[in-house]
């Protein structure tokens, strides 16, 4: 697929404006939510105003979501790598999962997970942060290697990844696991004091992270050559391995980096975030989560900074959704059904735009282009 | 032992009816990655019908229904907008996870309906699935319209030069393949397992999509495929009828999915490729457009 | 080539006075930018040969897909038999007893050859196949014109020339009496040509069909057509029996004016070291199945050795394998005396090797990219414009507007993207861009397919420039007229092997077109 800033111009032939078009994929699914909160007999007006109410007008609604603005950040990231290179990681689960896992077996090695942890003499969160960001490069990794050497369909592995690391993750939290709390309820034990990151202003480090990653990850697209050989082993292997690019090193690659952002994602959200500090039972609602991450990677375009007030925006609507679930009475699960809306009118708003010339007379149109390299 | 059995035929019903779906899909040149999210909006739109209305035919004709629109959507994003097939199916995978988990939600526990009627232990489900791969099969090598479909799938403008409506046999396929799909959320929520919870396929779909790989584009191999994983869905559920004490159980839960990843690194070997090069439809995944 | 044994069996002078069967009246089509066709009239007889003769792009495509319903026309009307018809389909087409054979072939290559002559016949329009009864039928068919061919070999099994005879066995059995051949000689060797002409000849004049024969060769005219109808950018420009036909007067209303033919200034230059060494190569083609047999030559700075060849022989495999895209099996490949069989792409790049693919959109280019980005095909590892791994964007512009300006590319600017150019300005582009690198080894495969004249004679000044500048050219083409003309030597390459390497002086056409053929005739067509 197409998508994305090519080079340092706007694409020549995009028909309508990147802003204009995420506005309009935005709107329309929020118009399509407002339906489905008036069918459930609440006001949607009202429903909005108390979502966007907790979500950012309150203070500690307000720091929930940038913490989970910046996991989905992290989750981007990690998806639009790939992409880039025409490859869809759609293992952000698995990769979170397998960060998180890799994160606890740190302190867990060190012997710091009992009732009275001694003093770490290491730099323990800094370790906790580079083991979740290699486990997702190794994930990440081995998808690439299966793609690239083999053509072994990224999606199905990463998709089966996500269900693997699941158990696995049940495994080791659950039913007398290595991970498993003291009190045996089914989550991992809680992460001592000592062994929280700081936080500035109710943020912790990974929050700057986030912040350099998606700059360096647009950077490297619009600047670097090895962002060039990616982009163009995205658009047309066939054209890319002409020119010399290497198509192993650029599937590995970018399924590294992508990997490691997801596994930095997962210790974000389970070790460095007020509130948590522990795997819980529910950890397979924060892998959900990172399919957002999905969405706002494409409906920006390809731009990780340009992601980055969507992830907000989404980050502070899946939070006010589930308040708006208690205060209003909705049913469970109005952050999955924004979720599906928001990817059904991206994809509505990219067809239709993309497809806008060749609905007109046949003579106006422009030829149509050779066609992509679809099939995974 | 017997009941073990009934239960992995019960379950390779369910991947059965989506891969058949798909393949009918794949071999007219269209792919749809958002398998699972057809079976999950089916088998919930099964779900609310047959407890509405207190019938599992009610449910049956949802589930075919809104598998049958899925799939037009697709069609009409692939085949007349030509655009990106692997874009339309994660949208309709999210987007299907997504508002299945709203509509469900107050309907989440048992279905509360009798348990369908069996012979031999075997809902009706599994006796139509099979009579199903036969009749694909005899569709796709012993009718015209196979004849026409499978020439979609491998050369879209050869077809077209001989007369074939290429769009109108891909909207026919897509969306008879939306349909079977449909039909297999429907065995999973009405028979195989009828109490509804949140993203109740948990990969199921998935696992159907990698079994169109497996079986070659054939309707019988698609058949033993899913049996063979049908049985092994039901051990890593039962890891205790063969290795007791072997693994936590959540392990034995991961195991379908890494042996999922195992057999489709060993056919895209290059000792495997040569065949399954030639089996998979040469213009799977390419739009095609007439001028 | 084909009008060597043809005197005897020569067919024209008949006179063309009987029935008209088929017929167009002022067919106008426009595609965006360009005017295919321009109020062209034609008149097909019937059992006559007709030949529609014009260049690439005259529109003599575009013509045969509207009287075959692929292509509808803006104006102009369609008639068969007198009776007005307006085709939505090739169906409808078929349905009127008129049936096509396309110069690419559409033909499904997993299937069996009973497979695809079914395929959008009635028998196989509704419900349940009778193979038994269709397959006796299409044998009936076969042993009436003397085809020869396994009804239940796969298509990608075949020969050119086999997959053609298949294509005209679908369009017969479909029950077509008129049979359009769109470029049939395109694919085939001398012996494969000879043996469809003479099949022609029988179908027209033992069977009663209609042939419209469409073609850019005068040769094929003169052999078999009985009136000729010549196009030149969209319109017709003469319709005269083929036997008052002049081989001049042809090629004058063909090309319109005289075109400086492109050609070597002299003999006898001094020759430099040995640039390209290939010794005993061989490698696979994408079935698996041996396309290099022991391929050896060498090529040295300063001259251009052509490799002529049917396609199919070996020559995409041969310039993938030195272009590093392409496993060598066995064999050598030394370049400069340096072994580089195994070295990969980028190091040949580096190394001053340049390749100039056949396949320009779907190899040599990334569509979505801008002409600028698609600079960077070529310079992405260059030293001077990727400096600490940062991409100078700028310098490729600039890089970029100076091909523009030195291969004469018509864009609207450097940062259009390359879908939206025309085949021969692409074509020009990615020439300009490998030969601005200054390769000391040119590999041009194909360099002058589907453009026009004047992009044609262009991009062959350019290869001579290379030439003279003391690069070494290996030129890999399909056109006999392009090896003779450009080369210093020339190499015949038949299944996979140089069966000889002629100076240029021994190079004639007959000659070379004997070895390119492999002086046998394969394939199963009698």
């Amino acid at each position: 697929m197409r998508l994305g800033p090519a080079g340092r111009r706007p694409e020549a032939g995009a028909a309508v404006h990147p802003v204009l078009r995420a506005g309009l994929a935005i709107g329309l699914a929020l118009l399509l939510a407002s339906v489905l909160f008036w069918a459930s007999g609440a006001d949607p007006l009202a429903a909005y105003r108390v979502m966007f109410g907790y979500a950012f007008a309150n203070p500690s609604g307000l720091v929930a979501s940038l913490h989970r603005a910046i996991y989905l950040a992290f989750c981007t990231s990690a998806f639009l790598v790939p992409l880039r290179a025409g490859l869809w990681n759609i293992g952000l689960p698995g990769q979170v999962y397998a960060g998180t896992l890799a994160a606890y077996a740190i302190p867990f090695a060190l012997g710091l997970h009992g009732p009275t942890p001694g003093a770490p003499t290491l730099p323990v969160p800094l370790l906790m942060a580079l083991a979740a960001a290699a486990a997702g490069a190794a994930l990440g990794g081995f998808v690439g290697f299966l793609r690239a050497r083999m053509q072994v369909n990224e999606i199905l592995v990463t998709m089966m990844l996500n269900s693997a690391l699941f158990w696995i993750v049940s495994d080791f939290i659950k039913e007398g696991g290595p991970f498993m709390s003291a009190t045996a309820e089914g989550e991992s034990f809680n992460l001592p004091d000592p062994l929280r990151p700081a936080l500035w202003v109710g943020l912790p480090p990974t929050a700057l992270v986030a912040l350099v990653a998606a700059a360096a990850v647009d950077f490297v697209f619009s600047r670097t050559a090895a962002g060039y050989r990616v982009r163009a082993f995205g658009l047309n292997p066939r054209a890319a391995r002409y020119a010399g690019i290497d198509p192993v090193r650029v599937s590995v690659g970018v399924f590294v980096v992508g990997g490691a952002l997801a596994g930095l994602a997962g210790y974000h959200y389970f070790a460095a975030v007020p509130g948590l500090y522990k795997i819980p039972t529910n950890y397979g609602y924060y892998g959900d989560l990172s399919f957002y991450g999905i969405i706002c990677g494409l409906i920006a375009r390809g731009s990780a900074l340009r992601a980055l007030p969507m992830a907000l925006l989404f980050a502070g609507l899946s939070l006010g959704g589930r308040f708006a679930q208690g205060a209003l009475r909705l049913p469970f699960g109005v952050d999955y059904a924004i979720l599906g809306l928001l990817m059904t009118s991206f994809v509505a708003t990219h067809l239709l735009d993309r497809s806008r010339l060749r609905l007109l007379p046949s003579r106006l149109a422009q030829p149509a282009g050779t066609h992509a390299e679809g099939a995974p | 032992m017997t009941e073990l059995l009934a239960r992995s035929l019960e379950a390779s019903t369910v991947f059965l009816l989506a891969a058949l779906g798909e393949l009918l899909t794949q071999r007219s040149g269209v792919l749809n990655v958002g398998l699972e999210g057809l079976m999950l909006f089916g088998g919930t739109a099964a779900f609310l019908a047959a407890q509405a209305m207190q019938s599992h035919l009610a449910g049956v004709g949802a589930a075919l229904a809104v598998g049958a629109l899925l799939g037009l959507l697709h069609a009409f994003f692939s085949v007349t907008l030509r655009g990106d097939q692997v874009v339309s199916g994660m949208g309709l995978w999210i987007l299907s996870f997504g508002l299945t988990t709203y509509l469900g939600s107050p309907h989440t526990g048992p279905l509360g309906l009798e348990r369908l009627p069996t012979v031999l232990g075997l809902s009706p489900f599994v006796a139509s699935a099979w009579v199903l791969v036969l009749a694909f099969w005899f569709l796709l090598f012993r009718t015209g319209l196979g004849l026409a479909i499978r020439s979609v799938g491998e050369n879209p403008a050869a077809a077209a030069a001989s007369g074939v409506d290429v769009h109108a046999v891909r909207y026919l396929c897509v969306v008879a393949g939306g349909t079977l799909a449909g039909l297999g959320g429907a065995a999973y929520t009405l028979s195989y397992n009828p109490v509804w919870n949140y993203n109740f396929l948990m990969g199921w779909g998935f696992v159907s999509l990698a079994l169109v790989f497996f079986s070659m584009w054939n309707p019988w191999l698609l058949l033993g495929g899913s049996v063979l994983f049908g049985v092994m869905w039901q051990l890593s559920l039962n890891p205790e009828l063969v290795l007791p004490g072997v693994l936590s159980r959540y392990v034995w839960r991961a195991i379908p999915f890494v042996t999922t990843i195992a057999i489709l690194a060993l056919i895209s070997t290059q000792w495997f490729r040569r065949r399954w090069g030639l089996a998979k439809p040469e213009a799977l995944g390419l739009p095609y457009s007439a001028d | 080539m084909a009008d060597g044994n043809g005197s005897e069996t020569r067919t024209h002078g008949r006179p063309p006075d009987r029935a008209v069967v088929l017929a167009a009246r002022g067919i106008t089509k426009r595609f965006p930018g360009v005017m295919a066709l321009a109020g062209v009239d034609l008149d097909v007889r019937e059992g006559e040969v007709h030949a529609v003769l014009g260049q690439n792009g005259a529109g003599k495509t575009t013509l045969m897909n509207v009287l075959f319903g692929l292509v509808h026309p803006d104006e102009g009307e369609v008639y068969v038999r007198g009776e007005r018809v307006q085709f939505r389909s090739p169906h409808d087409a078929l349905a009127r007893g008129i049936g096509m054979v396309h110069q690419t072939r559409r033909l499904v290559a997993a299937h069996t050859v009973l497979e695809n002559v079914l395929l959008g016949h009635p028998r196989a329009a509704r419900g349940v196949m009778d193979f038994g009864a269709a397959r006796r039928e299409v044998a009936a068919l076969c042993e009436r014109y003397g085809v020869r061919v396994d009804l239940d070999a796969r298509v990608w099994q075949l020969s050119e020339g086999e997959k053609q005879w298949v294509e005209i066995l679908k369009a017969l059995y479909a029950g077509a009496r008129v049979l359009i051949l769109d470029e049939p000689t395109s694919a085939l060797t001398p012996p494969e040509v000879d043996a469809l002409l003479r099949a022609v000849r029988g179908l027209v004049a033992e069977h009663g069909v209609t042939v419209l024969l469409v073609t850019h060769k005068l040769p094929l005219v003169r052999a078999v057509a009985h009136t000729v109808t010549v196009l030149r950018a969209g319109r017709v420009t003469a319709r005269l029996p083929a036997a008052e036909a002049s081989e001049a007067d042809l090629v004058r209303h063909m090309v319109g004016e005289d075109v400086a033919p492109v050609g070597l200034e002299e003999a006898g230059r001094r020759l430099g070291p040995v640039v390209l060494e290939v010794e005993d190569l061989w490698a696979y083609g994408d079935k698996g199945t041996w396309a290099l047999r022991g391929v050896s030559f060498e090529v040295r700075a300063g001259e251009v050795l052509g490799v002529a060849g049917v396609s199919g022989n070996g020559q995409e495999e041969l310039a993938e394998v030195l272009a590093g895209l392409r496993p060598a099996a066995a064999g050598r490949v030394r370049f400069e005396e340096r072994d580089i069989t195994h070295l990969p792409p980028l190091e040949r790049w580096r190394m001053g090797i340049g390749y100039v693919p056949a396949d320009r959109n779907g190899v040599a280019c990334v569509a979505a990219f801008t002409l600028v980005e698609n600079t960077g095909l070529n310079y992405h590892f260059d030293p001077g414009l990727c400096r600490r791994g940062l991409l100078d964007y700028q310098g490729l512009e600039m890089l970029t507007r100076a091909i523009l300006a030195t291969f004469r590319v018509r864009a609207p600017h450097p940062h259009a993207q390359a879908q939206h150019l025309s085949g021969g300005n692409l074509q020009k582009l990615v020439v300009g861009r490998v030969l601005s690198r200054r390769p000391r080894l040119l590999v041009a495969h194909l360099p002058t397919q589907g453009l026009d004249v004047e992009a044609t004679a262009f991009v062959r000044a350019k290869l001579l420039e290379a030439r003279a500048e003391g690069a070494a050219v290996l030129l890999l083409s399909e056109d006999l007229d392009e090896v003779l003309s450009l080369s210093d030597r020339v190499a015949a390459l038949y299944e996979g092997k140089v069966v000889a390497v002629l100076p240029r002086e021994a190079a004639d056409p007959s000659t070379v077109g004997t070895l390119m053929a492999g002086g046998r005739a394969r394939g199963g067509v009698r």
